[in-house]
């Protein structure tokens, strides 16, 4: 079955998106008035298919599969279906799928871009449970940041609604926004502990001969992140970083993120050889 | 033939309704000596503050006798010797099906909506119930009755959003603190509105209440009659920077609270969100503090508005409500034709 691959199988997945994301405009336009049930199947049919899209991959290749974008935009969407299963196990919270449709279905449609999933030729440049380890807890930290984000314009919508006084923010299903918070800062912290530990196990690779860690662009972009995120914690533990502002932060940096990632990964030599 | 004779918010005066009112330990006793005058088959009588009504099944369908066994019984049993007035209304089939689909979804209601009702009328069916006071008419037409209610609940929104003052403020503190459990309110001034609003709170599972008035004695008994602390007037800036609701009514003539002296309360703080319920006019809070990061201010214009626009919508969904009743009491007819051989609804008309 040549013609059945991950990629016909994440198709499906990120069609599945679509269907999520068409369902939190209905949403949206509704007021968030209803619960997001529907999205949140939605959610569980596409992570099962990514699920079946990520084992085939990995078959094909006989390890981790994070050798490409396509692969790594997989590994992040994963990890932002399983936070937001994970976060939508409670009723209040089941209102991230609505958010988090619409971000994952763009992620999913900019994947599936043939250019970013060349065939693999030849041996990969790194080989190794430490690679795996290192890239997909990378990818996992930023599929933390990523429902971190999620909560944080579900929180600036809620915040939004109730500073102009709106009936929907007190008729709306969404959770509190103290709760809100609270899931954008755990998230916050436990992806930034996830990339702490992948960037050491990558500092802890075999270097290529004549080729310094520091001066590739993806290294010098994952510390800026990384010292960014630390910012943002520092400013929430220590200067009282909260509310509106901490939220404004959080989608900002997360935006950061997807808008340079894809840029950064072709600039680099180790990341894309 | 199930008759409905009753009075209601809608007919009566409060006087009169606690005229004829049951107390619950005596409704037993009621049913039995109602049953007993012989031409009644089944009963279940309803007593709330808001109405007093009487289901019966009248014996071989006679409506006109049914009624009239009623009004006797009531007579005697709240010791009313002259005859019942206007203010009563005495339903036959389908009014009364109707009536009794209408109450158990709330529509009735004085607050439209509202569930409350539903469980003291579940409650009044079970003890007629469990007396033997009910049968196959009656037992149906209940069951109908309240799958018709929950029905309503999950496809309308007709119990969605706060219709008062006091429940917009909670559904506001609902929306912004991760629980109730963890506030106390803070109460500046002792009027009506701020003592039913931190009841509500309290009700919803606010952890206490802290009252601050001028006058000191004020203070004691509300904080009393809520079962919180009263605090000096003085010192309740202080508590603010512990505390995240405030309500406030004091009658001061300017504002109690401004942006200048809030800001360094603020910092204090921590971030935290802080709801301010300012129900005093002329205002206690600067409305310029809503623009601060964290701080959500409402007046009480804002909470009535919302209230106003939640009974709107409320309304709004009356029209669909009322058709899945009609489709209930259809499904009723079709289900009681094909068990019984007498038809559901019998011919007599509406009596008053």
């Amino acid at each position: 079955m040549d013609w059945f691959t991950a990629r016909h199988v994440f198709l499906l997945a990120v069609i599945c998106y679509g269907g999520g994301m068409v369902h939190s405009l209905f949403l949206w336009r509704r007021g968030f008035l209803q619960d997001a049930r529907v999205g949140y199947f939605l959610l569980v049919a596409a992570f099962l298919l990514q699920s079946w899209a990520m084992v085939l991959r990995g078959m094909s290749l006989r390890a981790c599969p994070v050798n490409n974008l396509f692969e790594a935009i997989l590994f992040v969407c994963w990890g932002l279906v399983v936070a937001c299963l994970v976060l939508g196990i409670s009723a209040r919270l089941r209102f991230i799928a609505a958010f988090a449709s619409p971000l994952l279905f763009t992620m999913g449609v900019f994947a599936l871009m043939p250019a970013l999933d060349p065939p693999l030729t030849g041996e990969p440049q790194f080989t190794g449970w430490l690679v795996s380890f290192h890239a997909a807890l990378i990818l996992l930290a930023y599929g933390a940041f990523g429902m971190a984000a999620v909560s944080a314009i579900m929180f600036l919508t809620q915040d939004h609604n109730l500073k102009l006084k709106k009936l929907r923010a007190v008729l709306s299903v969404m959770p509190p926004i103290q709760r809100l918070e609270r899931v954008a800062s755990g998230l916050v912290a436990s992806g930034f502990v996830m990339l702490t530990i992948g960037l050491l196990a990558g500092a802890l690779l075999p270097r290529p001969e004549g080729v310094s860690y520091f001066g590739d662009a993806k290294v010098k972009w994952s510390a800026l992140l990384w010292f960014a995120y630390l910012a943002l914690i520092a400013g929430r533990w220590r200067f009282d970083l909260a509310g509106r502002h901490f939220a404004y932060a959080v989608a900002a940096v997360f935006a950061f993120l997807l808008l340079t990632f894809w840029g950064t990964n072709l600039l680099s030599s180790l990341h894309n050889p | 033939m199930i008759v409905t004779l009753g009075l209601s918010h809608h007919s009566s005066p409060v006087e009169m309704r606690e005229r004829f009112a049951f107390a619950e330990s005596r409704i037993p006793e009621a049913l039995d000596r109602l049953r007993g005058l012989g031409n009644i088959e089944e009963a279940v009588i309803l007593s709330t503050c808001n109405r007093v009504e009487i289901y019966a099944v009248a014996r071989d369908s006679d409506a006109t006798r049914g009624f009239s066994t009623l009004r006797e019984f009531l007579g005697e049993f709240h010791g009313h010797a002259d005859p019942l007035g206007p203010e009563f209304y005495a339903l036959t089939e389908p009014d009364s099906l109707r009536h009794l689909f209408r109450v158990a979804a709330g529509l009735d209601s004085m607050v439209m909506g509202e569930t409350e009702i539903l469980g003291q009328l579940k409650q009044s069916y079970q003890l007629a119930f469990q007396q033997g006071h009910t049968g196959n008419r009656l037992n149906r037409a209940f069951q109908r009755a309240f799958q018709a209610a929950k029905q309503i609940r999950t496809e309308t929104k007709i119990q969605r959003g706060c219709v008062s003052v006091a429940s917009a403020a909670v559904g506001l503190a609902e929306h912004i603190f991760n629980s109730l459990a963890d506030q106390e309110v803070l109460v500046v001034g002792a009027g009506d509105t701020s003592e039913k609003t931190a009841r509500a709170l309290i009700s919803r599972g606010a952890k206490g209440v802290v009252v601050a008035n001028r006058t000191n004695e004020r203070s004691k008994t509300l904080a009393l009659t809520l079962g919180g602390r009263a605090i000096p007037f003085e010192t309740w800036e202080q508590e603010l920077e512990r505390l995240d609701i405030l309500i406030s009514s004091t009658s001061s003539p300017g504002y109690l609270l401004d942006r200048a002296r809030l800001e360094p309360i603020l910092k204090r703080r921590h971030g935290r969100a802080l709801l301010l319920i300012d129900i005093a006019v002329p205002r206690d809070i600067d409305p310029a503090i809503n623009l601060l990061d964290g701080v959500y201010l409402y007046n009480v214009d804002d909470l009535q508005g919302i209230a106003d626009d939640s009974l709107r919508q409320r309304r709004e969904e009356l029209e669909r409500c009322e058709e899945i009743i009609a489709e209930r009491l259809k499904a009723l007819v079709i289900s009681a034709t094909a068990r019984d051989a007498e038809p559901f609804f019998g011919n007599a008309t509406t009596s008053a």
